[in-house]
């Protein structure tokens, strides 16, 4: 049992006490007696060294990244986060706090907003971002959404290329309007976005916004992204980034980018199978009325003094409910510090270093696996940063994979998807290179992946 | 008053140091000239001290749950145990990738595996799905479930509409209108739902009927079942906002009551940090009729392994990326194995027990609008206070120089000057005695002080309509105003 309630002798005695009553069993007298339950059927509590022990046991059944090779990434990074992230999450006036609804007593967790937002900012070359939302693919979701307060139509175009997961949740974002979603194919070879269907598909003026991704689902950089905006005009275009690469690559503000979103898990946060994660967000500031979620505003107080706050709180589900522009609540703001602590501690320089060290490795990476036969590595010919697509000449990816896992090899992330009736999609993998890989795991990856695609070679 | 927060005259970050050079960062080879940075992010460059120096700073001047009572109503700021925060660090949670192959990752399939059927239990709806990232993203979630139910009946066309109570959440109405529907508000009565009303609007047109019990206003919703009854008659489903549930663990739960879907919120009844505005934690609980359509994967276990699995042919699909906020459901887990069958119970009672005390005892200093047996939260009127000037807001930012935080103010809309308390089960009675003592201070203070309000704090009453009227979002947009002056 817990040390978490009070439990001194006499006080619960005296709150019955006071409000005259015997029993807490009084304060349930409106709950009707067919309405109530007798057991959950949950186990006794527990004190604290044994429910540490309950779950290190189970812990204990996983196997964590660090003991492989590990090329697994796709916008979930597996990096390296400094100590001095969590020196700061673990103040517990920030991670114990609340929405900040009181902005005089919250201005800590305020001002580290509005510096997030501003580091977002000036990141993607936009004007204004929000507080932050759940995730990558959520923040894609409500960028849909957005795009369609700013333009009408009913047909929003994203990559063929895109991870499915991330089109199942656009899917669902659109769903609810009755809006559609809808596949831009590539070119085989380079897997660049097919100008000439967003061009047609835009004449039909039936497009509400275009989605581009950077890298896109295949980890490449698709060259022909600047010119999207001449050619969609004020068809919104949204740009779904990696904020590393940012470090490196023009800001999509520059290119014509109406919205920039992305995942910002990868700056100072543990990937924790999957969450919490980092929705980021950024737009123009003329259509900042439109946008979703919490945003942090610099304005005065009493004394004239600088102070911060939520603000443009009109668009919100509190206030504007049925009209709100989303439902979102909660957000990522402690994330969302993470992100900015992280972006503050590496600074400008150590990030495009980091990004530098990262895009040298999946070089090295690339040419160990290029002259493996049976496997096309990188798959496409178009630049890339950290990732890169491979393809399998034989044998399935989810063998390929489980052979190099026996061999403590994390080879990389099968992009097909799952769910079974899915139409059938060559057997790629998407690869990372990550920052707790070197010469050493790199070689031992193109050794595995060499035994594992002869193998498979011999049982066809 | 023995309370002043720390009051930093600490610049912003990009004051601290000057950015990076202009120029642009490092070539990166066979990136195409087009597609290069020209020039480096703007930001300063800072060693680590510094930038931890700032940061422990800013810390200071916010108030948490571990600084001071934080009496929010429907937001249940709860004790957050620190053996969750140090459990959700071990390298076995933190350096799990969410593609990693099932036979890697069996301990956190477990465990999630584990919290599922766990809180099966206490919602009483038969599959639990951990996606959600928030409760909000829970409750447009169970929304796409039942528009899918009624797209595979063919009623996808005729029910086209959301009924919700005037005291619901504002995300309820919010949620439904992204997953499409039409929203209509049912008025309520002495604070709870008035079943007449809601009678008369359930039709062969309602999807779905959205309520929170015990609701907004604090009141269980006694008459429950036969609202139930009535909306299962007209064919549609009862949604579980699970806001509030903490007040009823183990007394009653959301399957007893009948409902057909819930979402719960980890980061108020089950002790996650709320981190300051976020992460949270949803979850997203189904009875048989909408199982079918939960999110995939699903975890499945067979014999001793656990696995992933996709093929749910009815499934909306994916609502996030990866499967689930796994970092929150370990300390939830956590919290919900320590506290066990009984210790919820307890939880629940002595929350209920603790808000009926507060409320007994600060409705000596302004009106309650609805009867006085309250479940985790009671509602207060500040209207009186307008006969000497005085507003809720006042009361609530001369509450915070107290080191209390205040309780959620004008919220539920349908009372006037409203104020919102919830002292969960992790306040002792010696905490909530301080509480009252503050709050008797506050609300018997001239007007004059309650006016200037705040002044222990590290700024001093904020004017938030400037911040929307001249909104200054980011540093580039300071940089743009000062050159301006």
């Amino acid at each position: 049992m817990s040390r978490w309630i009070s439990d001194e002798p006499g006080e619960e005695a005296a709150l019955l006490e006071a409000l005259g009553i015997a029993s807490i069993d009084e304060l349930y007298a409106d709950v009707p007696k067919k309405a109530r339950i007798g057991r959950m059927g949950l186990p006794p509590g527990r004190d604290e060294p044994e429910v540490v022990a309950e779950v290190d046991r189970m812990l204990e059944r996983n196997k964590p990244y660090s003991h492989f090779a590990n090329f697994l990434g796709g916008r979930i990074a597996a990096r390296y986060v400094p100590a001095a992230i969590d020196a700061i999450l673990t103040r517990s006036e920030f991670y114990t706090a609340y929405t900040p609804y009181q902005p005089e007593a919250s201005q800590g967790m305020l001002r580290a907003l509005f510096e997030f937002q501003s580091l977002w900012v000036e990141m993607t070359g936009l004007d204004v971002a929000n507080a932050s939302l759940y995730d990558g693919a959520t923040a894609a979701g409500e960028a849909l959404l957005f795009c369609r307060r700013l333009h009408e139509g009913h047909r929003f175009l994203v990559p063929a290329s895109l991870p499915w997961e991330e089109k199942s949740v656009l899917h669902n974002y659109a769903s609810g309007p009755g809006l559609t979603v809808e596949e831009i194919p590539y070119d085989p070879r380079t897997g660049r976005l097919d100008l000439e269907f967003i061009r047609h598909a835009v004449s039909t003026k039936d497009v509400f916004g275009v989605l581009a991704d950077l890298p896109n689902g295949f980890g490449h950089l698709d060259e022909g992204i600047p010119d999207l905006k001449s050619m969609i005009g004020d068809v919104p275009l949204v740009v779904s980034a990696d904020p590393l690469a940012l470090s490196v690559l023009e800001p999509p503000g520059s290119f014509g980018a109406d919205v920039v979103v992305g995942e910002g898990q990868g700056f100072g946060i543990a990937p924790s199978y999957g969450g919490p994660l980092l929705g980021l967000f950024a737009c123009r500031k003329e259509h900042v009325r439109s946008a979703p979620g919490r945003i942090v505003g610099a304005t005065l107080d009493a004394e004239g003094q600088r102070a911060f706050a939520l603000t443009l709180v009109t668009r919100e589900q509190h206030i504007r409910r049925s009209r709100a522009t989303s439902n979102i609540c909660t957000n990522e703001s402690l994330m969302a510090l993470a992100f900015l602590v992280y972006g503050s501690v590496k600074g400008p320089r150590g990030l495009a270093e980091l990004q530098s060290s990262l895009a040298e490795k999946a070089r090295t990476l690339a040419s160990a696996l290029g002259g493996i036969d049976g496997l096309s590595a990188p798959r496409f010919d178009s630049p890339y940063l950290s990732e890169f697509t491979i393809e399998l000449g034989r044998g399935t990816a989810r063998d390929f994979l489980d052979r190099l896992r026996r061999r403590r090899v994390l080879g990389g992330h099968a992009l097909a998807d799952p769910r079974p009736g899915a139409s059938p999609e060559p057997e790629r993998i998407l690869v990372s290179a990550t920052d707790g890989v070197g010469e050493k795991e790199i070689q031992r990856y193109a050794k595995a992946a060499r035994a594992a695609i002869g193998s498979s070679g011999g049982a066809a | 008053m023995t309370f002043r927060q720390a009051r930093w005259d600490e610049p912003a970050i990009w004051d601290l140091a000057p950015s990076a050079a202009a120029g642009p960062p490092i070539a990166i080879p066979g990136v195409p000239e087009r597609l290069r940075r020209k020039a480096a992010v703007r930001w300063p460059e800072l060693s680590e001290p510094e930038v931890v120096r700032h940061f422990t700073r800013l810390s200071q001047m916010n108030f948490g749950i571990d600084t001071s009572t934080y009496p929010l109503g429907s937001c249940t700021m709860k004790y957050n145990p620190k053996v969750s925060e140090a459990l959700a660090r071990r390298r076995g949670a933190a350096n799990l990738h969410p593609d990693q192959p099932e036979e890697t990752v069996q301990g956190a399939l477990e465990m999630l595996w584990r919290l599922e059927r766990l809180l099966s239990k206490v919602t009483g709806l038969p599959e639990v799905s951990l996606q959600p990232a928030a409760g909000a993203h829970g409750e447009y979630a169970a929304l796409l479930l039942v528009r899918s139910y009624f797209r595979d009946r063919g009623e996808s066309g005729t029910r086209a509409e959301v009924l919700l109570p005037d005291t619901a959440h504002g995300t309820n109405p919010a949620s439904a209108a992204m997953a499409g529907y039409a929203t209509r508000e049912i008025p309520s009565k002495n604070g709870c739902v008035d079943v007449a009303a809601l009678k008369a609007a359930l039709s062969e047109r309602t999807a779905c009927f959205m309520l929170t019990n015990p609701n907004t206003a604090g009141l269980f919703e006694s008459d429950i079942l036969e609202i139930a009854e009535a909306v299962h008659a007209s064919g549609a489903m009862l949604y579980y906002d699970g806001a509030n549930l903490n007040a009823i663990l183990g007394i009653t739960h959301p399957g007893r009551m009948g409902f057909d879907v819930a979402h719960l919120n980890l980061h108020k009844t089950f002790a996650t940090p709320h981190g300051g505005g976020g992460p949270g934690a949803g979850v997203l609980a189904a009875g048989e009729k909408l199982a079918p359509y939960l999110p995939v994967p699903r975890i499945v276990k067979k014999g001793r392994k656990f696995h992933l699995d996709y093929d749910r042919p009815k499934s909306i699909g994916k609502i996030r990326r990866g499967y689930a906020s796994f970092g929150l459901d370990l300390r939830a887990y956590a919290f919900a194995l320590t506290h066990g069958e009984e210790g919820l119970r307890h939880v629940a009672r002595r929350s209920v027990l603790n808000s009926n005390y507060a409320g007994a005892k600060l409705g000596k200093f302004l009106p309650r609008p609805f009867r006085p047996l309250v479940k985790h939260e009671f509602v207060l009127s500040g209207a009186p206070l307008k006969e000497r000037g005085v507003r809720t807001i006042d009361l609530a930012k001369r509450l915070l120089d107290e080191g209390v935080h205040a309780p959620t103010v004008y919220f539920p809309t349908l009372v006037e000057e409203s104020i919102m308390v919830e002292l969960p089960e992790t306040e002792s009675r010696r905490d909530i005695d301080r509480f009252i003592a503050a709050f008797e201070r506050a609300v018997t203070d001239s007007p004059e002080n309650l006016h200037a309000a705040p002044r222990n704090l590290a700024v001093r009453r904020i004017d938030e309509v400037r911040a929307a009227r001249e909104p200054l979002l980011s540093w580039k947009d300071l940089r743009g105003a000062s050159a301006q002056s």
